[in-house]
């Protein structure tokens, strides 16, 4: 784990420990799953506990974490994300398991070479006469095309 | 950094280019790490490196950036005093002071409040999570804030004056935890009502106050005959309103 991924991992079970008693007054319940089963809007949890991490999103200045492009910088740009409880367990943090979406900003495909996806960033003042600045990346795993137009 | 062959940019671009959104979970080693005990992985070595694309296959390019900049240790961001992040509204200082009430109401230090309110029009900020949309990570947690204590057992807020919603009298969530994050006490803050009152001045903001509920009708503070959960609110419209309380709490 890195240091920033376990910042983001103790600092929101430390948070699920302090939001989740609003939905458990009682202390009925230890697992995340308890609460969603038989709580009301325990749902909510979700954004509750994701103040926790908001800083170390911040942290990111914009860039997604973990995807580099071949040259093993890190290109994604991005200003959406989701962050979402997995699983979690009040009386053991080897159980909590939570992780972050990150949602690029659009870029231009432009060619698949072998493994490789080639895109650029959108740039709408780039003629077609000029030279772009591309990227060229592998589709790795937990890495996806979210939205696509033509 | 990458010459591309001239015929590429010589295709008829436009035919084919499309834009597309990328997604990533970047939690695959959180999943993992809950098992490992130790630091090992804490090196840059751990993302796979890629064969350059160039014509010598063993050619292999060196990751040199694979955790961004020096991450730190951030207090959640809900601990601030100033809980507006950008809502507009008649400004409101709230300064709710706890109180050991197995000690004689004496000031509690150390305590953990989080307040949380709905914005003039009587929303709250989003509480997503449920839906598999994502969102902009600015100012998602609006009007929702943690202090600590001082030794008189105060938290000050600045924020703005709560609208109302539908069968909702005016108020504030309140969340008080001791130091160590257990949860004492989750109550809520009424306000004054009649002529000359803040919640009569601000006048439900846009709303007016048709189908307003007020205390008396209102679910939460009915049972409260002696009125010991609304606070004193002075002020007005243009300099702004003060909210003070004390909340006495058992630690």
């Amino acid at each position: 784990m890195s240091t920033w991924e376990r910042l983001v991992f103790t600092d929101s079970f430390t948070e699920f420990k302090m939001q989740s008693q609003y939905y458990n007054q009682k202390g009925e319940y230890n697992t995340f799953a308890e609460l969603k089963h038989h709580v009301p809007n325990a749902e909510q949890l979700h954004f509750l506990v994701s103040g926790a991490v908001m800083g170390y999103i911040r942290q990111l200045d914009d860039l997604i974490p973990d995807v580099t492009n071949n040259l093993g910088l890190h290109f994604l740009k991005f200003n959406q994300f989701r962050f979402e409880i997995i699983n979690s367990d009040l009386r053991n943090i080897d159980k909590h398991v939570v992780a972050i979406n990150f949602y690029s900003e659009e870029l231009q495909y432009i060619e698949q070479i072998g493994d490789y996806l080639l895109t650029s960033k959108i740039n709408p003042s780039n003629s077609d006469n000029e030279p772009m600045l591309t990227d060229m990346f592998v589709i790795t795993p937990y890495l996806t095309i979210y939205t696509i137009q033509q | 950094m990458i010459s591309v062959s001239p015929t590429l940019l010589d295709m008829e671009r436009k035919n084919f280019l499309r834009s597309l959104l990328i997604g990533a979970v970047s939690t695959p080693a959180v999943i993992n790490a809950c098992k490992k005990s130790s630091v090992a992985n804490e090196t840059v070595g751990t993302t796979s490196t890629v064969t350059g694309g160039s014509s010598t296959a063993n050619c292999v390019v060196a990751p040199t950036e694979t955790e961004g900049p020096f991450p730190t240790k951030v207090p959640a961001s809900y601990v601030r005093s100033d809980i507006t992040d950008g809502r507009t509204g008649h400004k409101l200082t709230a300064k709710i002071t706890i109180g050991n009430s197995s000690s004689n109401c004496s000031p509690m230090a150390g305590a953990i409040v989080d307040i949380w309110h709905c914005d003039a029009d009587g929303n709250y900020s989003e509480y997503g999570g449920t839906g598999m949309q994502p969102t902009n990570y600015q100012s998602v947690h609006f009007l929702r804030g943690r202090q600590t204590t001082d030794v008189n057992g105060l938290v000050t807020f600045t924020s703005i004056f709560p609208g109302w919603y539908s069968g909702r009298a005016t108020h504030i969530h309140v969340h008080v935890y001791n130091a160590a994050g257990k949860s004492l006490k989750v109550t809520q803050i009424a306000f004054p009502e009649g002529s000359g009152t803040a919640v009569a001045l601000v006048n439900g903001y846009s709303k007016g106050m048709s189908g307003y509920t007020y205390n008396k009708n209102d679910n939460v503070f009915s049972d409260d005959a002696t009125g010991i959960e609304i606070a004193t609110v002075t002020g007005n419209t243009s300099s702004g309103f003060e909210l003070k309380i004390q909340l006495s709490i058992p630690a």
